[in-house]
């Protein structure tokens, strides 16, 4: 049975098809990536897996339960975690205290909460900045803490909105080598990103291909690729008529 | 808690205690007991606007229910005070239940407005039933002490403050008060942790209610008659909120610190500038808002925190 | 039931409600275009007020010839407030802002209380000795007839302002996307100047034109923000021509509770209305609803 389910799901805004019956499944453990330029949908589909919007149409189900009316907060319970596009750090907070947050899903214990942050902090080789106040941090690093704070829930599937956007491309590297072992630890995760680079091709297990909300190829990278719709979503109809 | 800072809060609070020893003057006792007063409001709004970070100009109504409920519930009920007191508290707690149950739902200055709004139907409605409330011309209130008044009221203030201390360190060091803090900074994001952001303000709330109706109380005790204008104003929010915000929003300290400066120069320009006394609040507001936006302590423990070691957060 | 009872309510709710009209728009520009949470607005309505009847009692003309002295001077006064106190917080929080404009709101009615004392004041001029009769039932009494075609012309140009001038098209552009307008060359500060001044003169006429009206006291603004806050919701956020409607049904609205349950719940109603409002359509009665 596959972890998360999104059956013919659409969703309009006003006049906006933002999402229009996009169908496929996610496993457990795996990595899979949604590429598509910005207004794709990529976020909306998020949104409506984290229950923070709604389908119009269709259904979703996660671990066997149908979550499409759930509630963002209840999303996260059941274990989905997701990070944002433009990153929402608890300013305020050290980098620690933000972890911990999503560590006390598991525990009433401020000190067991440390802990767990702790470990995770490591994991992610961001224990030098633990007492720095997250307003402060480089962007790097606030990427790597909204990771960081995902994981602390403990979530079956992670969701990585735009989670490279804006790093240069060695940190961006080092920060999917890091993805790279979610799997292993029991997480599957599912990024965001604007098109396929060289990240998404190294660790990606899927591809999905998002076009103005319509689903338009799925499978693996190296196929996805050469898939003519794509090329021609991404280059146009005259690349694709060279065969390139 | 560490241990040193146990001690110096116990001390405190003997200290604080064994002053009418020393002080016997009633109008000294007097401004004390407001101090201690507006230092326990100013604890119990911070869990509110300072914790979770709701920005509640509203407070008076659950103030004035707590007066109102002990006038009420022993004036026309014949209920004992003491008893009237916790009835006062669990009236004011319905209404939290209320307030915070439809101004949650705003985000931004819609909530503020919203606490204003019904807090200003509150008191509209104590000035136009004067059967049930006395209306404008206000309702006896029963003595909670007898004897030596003034020096019960200022133990009974110094209890409730070092009540509210208590209830703020603990909830501040818990995974409650982690919550408050994660809804104040970004509201999205501790939904995305599995934070129930609704009941977690109404949780707080609640216990801020529960301790500004004993303050109401208390306050409409010492005077044993209440009008709507008194305790239901928009004064009295604006003072308990500013009380807090000059201290120092989300800070331990910071509201009793508030409390001490702001009902001193209170005191001090009512002596000089007998109407008009109150200017020293709007002034003091726009100071703390432009120059001290983390109120006095705040602003220290910053001060302290760039001249370390970086080293534990505070 | 009299319906010539409920009929002059009505009216005397429309001439109320346009000087409401008035002041809410004036929010409605500060607040639902610019989006600066003013908590002082009805204390510039009160300064307003007070400034008009101390012109008045220096040299007795009238208020509805000095309203635009007054206008000027609130002008002048925003602009000021603005630039001092709003713009070095420019960007901060919601939070603090209503914090700092209460603090103004806090400072005015006390220097106003210092000054001239918390004592009510009231103007006697000519004009409200005169009423009109509208057939053998209604009448109204001439100063606010007089307000009202005022309030009338002056909602009109503050709508063109808003919607035909150069600096009321850069403050919307303003409130639709506050990251690009800059880039357009729009100077964002000098915009939520103008347009914070423009919206507190509106407050500070209004005041002109209640004077005659009205009773006069430090306090008299409060009342008067809350209200302006309520036109600004129900009108639909971003909406003057909302707001004024919103004016006209308040005043109305408030009227007619006056008539059946007494004057004390007119504010009452206007909360609850509020509050209703916030609960079951936060976008407003006339406003459009946005994702």
């Amino acid at each position: 049975m596959a972890l998360l389910e999104i059956d013919r799901v659409s969703k309009r805004f006003g006049g906006l098809q933002a999402v229009s019956d996009v169908r496929f499944s996610i496993d457990e453990r795996t990595i899979t990536f949604i590429v598509g330029p910005n207004g794709a949908g990529k976020t909306t589909l998020f949104n409506l897996i984290t229950g923070a919007v709604h389908p119009d149409e269709g259904h979703i189900r996660f671990d066997g339960a149908d979550i499409t009316h759930i509630s963002p907060n209840r999303a996260a319970h059941i274990g989905i975690g997701r990070t944002f596009q433009i990153v929402k750090p608890l300013g305020g907070l050290t980098v620690l205290e933000n972890v911990m947050l999503g560590a006390f899903m598991h525990t009433s214990s401020p000190s067991k909460a440390a802990d767990a942050a702790r470990e995770i902090l490591n994991y992610l080789q961001m224990e030098k900045a633990m007492h720095v106040t997250a307003r402060g941090l480089p962007l790097a690093m606030l990427k790597r803490l909204e990771i960081a704070r995902a994981l602390a829930i403990k979530p079956k599937l992670i969701l990585l909105d735009e989670v490279v956007a804006g790093l240069p491309t060695a940190e961006a590297l080092r920060l999917a080598e890091l993805l790279q072992k979610l799997p292993a630890r029991g997480v599957a995760a599912v990024g965001g990103v604007e098109h396929v680079m060289r990240v998404v091709m190294s660790i990606a297990d899927r591809v999905m291909v998002l076009d103005h909300g319509a689903q338009i190829a799925i499978g693996k990278p190296e196929e996805v690729v050469r898939m003519p719709v794509v090329i021609e979503a991404y280059l146009g109809t005259k690349y694709k008529e060279l065969g390139l | 808690m560490r241990r040193a800072h146990w001690l110096a809060a116990v001390a405190a609070v003997v200290l604080s205690l064994l002053v009418p020893l020393v002080v016997q003057t009633d109008y000294k006792l007097q401004v004390l007991f407001r101090i201690y007063l507006f230092a326990s409001l100013g604890l119990a709004w911070n869990l509110v606007g300072g914790y979770a970070g709701q920005l509640s100009l509203g407070h008076a109504a659950y103030f004035g229910a707590g007066a109102y409920g002990l006038a009420l519930f022993s004036g026309t009920l014949g209920m004992s005070p003491w008893l009237a007191v916790l009835a006062g508290v669990a009236g004011a707690m319905a209404c939290a239940l209320l307030i915070g149950g439809v101004s949650f739902r705003l985000r931004g200055p819609y909530f503020a407005l919203s606490t204003i709004a019904f807090a200003e139907i509150l008191r509209l409605t104590a000035k136009n039933l004067p059967g049930l409330t006395g209306g404008d011309v206000g309702v006896p209130v029963p003595a909670l002490f007898h004897g030596n008044i003034n020096r019960s009221f200022y133990w009974a203030a110094v209890a409730l403050a070092a009540l509210s201390f208590a209830l703020t360190v603990v909830i501040s060091r818990a995974k409650f008060g982690y919550y408050l803090m994660a809804i104040r900074e970004d509201e999205d994001t501790a939904l995305s942790v599995g934070i129930g952001a609704a009941r977690n303000k109404l949780a707080a709330l609640l216990i801020s209610a529960a301790l500004t109706a004993l303050a109401g109380a208390l306050y409409a005790s010492i005077f044993l008659f209440i009008v709507p204008d008194q305790v239901l104003a928009l004064d009295v929010s604006n003072e308990i909120a500013i009380v807090a915000m000059l201290g120092g929003a989300g800070t331990v300290l910071g509201p009793i610190v508030g409390s001490v400066v702001l009902e001193t120069a209170s005191e001090i320009f009512k002596n000089t500038f007998k109407e008009a006394h109150q200017l020293i609040f709007g002034v003091l507001l726009v100071f703390v808002v432009l120059f001290l936006p983390g109120g006095i302590v705040g602003t220290i423990a910053g001060l302290l925190r760039r001249s370390d070691i970086p080293g534990e957060g505070a | 039931m009299d319906v010539y009872a409920a009929l002059q309510a009505v009216i005397n709710g429309l001439l109320t409600g346009a000087l409401y009209a008035l002041i809410g728009m004036g929010l409605a520009l500060i607040f639902g275009v610019m989006r600066i949470v003013n908590f002082a607005h009805g204390a510039f309505m009160m300064l307003g007020m007070y400034v008009t009847y101390v012109l008045f009692t220096r040299t007795g003309i009238s208020p509805y010839a000095l309203f635009i002295v007054t206008g000027t001077i609130l002008f002048a006064f925003g602009y000021v407030v603005y630039f001092a106190l709003m713009r070095p917080i420019h960007g901060q929080s919601d939070f603090m802002q209503i914090l700092l404009t209460l603090g103004v709101g806090l400072i005015c009615t006390d220097a106003v209380q210092l000054i001239f004392g918390a004592d009510y004041h009231q103007i006697n001029i000519p004009l409200q000795d005169t009423n009109f009769r509208i057939g053998p039932n209604i009448s109204v009494n001439a100063p606010w007839v007089v307000s009202f075609g005022i309030a009338c012309v002056l909602a009109l140009a503050l709508y063109l302002f808003v919607m035909r001038t150069m600096t009321g098209r850069a403050a919307r552009a303003i409130a639709q996307n506050r990251y690009a307008a800059p880039l357009m060359g729009i100077n964002v500060f000098r915009v939520q100047a103008i347009s914070f001044a423009v919206g507190s003169a509106a407050a500070g006429i209004a005041g002109a034109l209640l004077l005659p009206v009205f009773y006069l006291y430090p306090g008299v603004g409060d009342q008067f923000t809350l209200k302006a806050f309520v036109m600004v919701v129900l009108g639909g956020m971003e909406s003057i021509v909302g707001a004024a409607l919103a004016g006209l049904v308040l005043g109305v609205v408030e009227n007619l509770t006056s008539l059946y349950w007494g004057n004390e719940w007119a504010l009452a109603v206007d909360f609850a209305i509020f509050v209703l409002v916030l609960s079951l359509k936060p976008s407003g009665i006339f406003g459009r609803q946005t994702v």
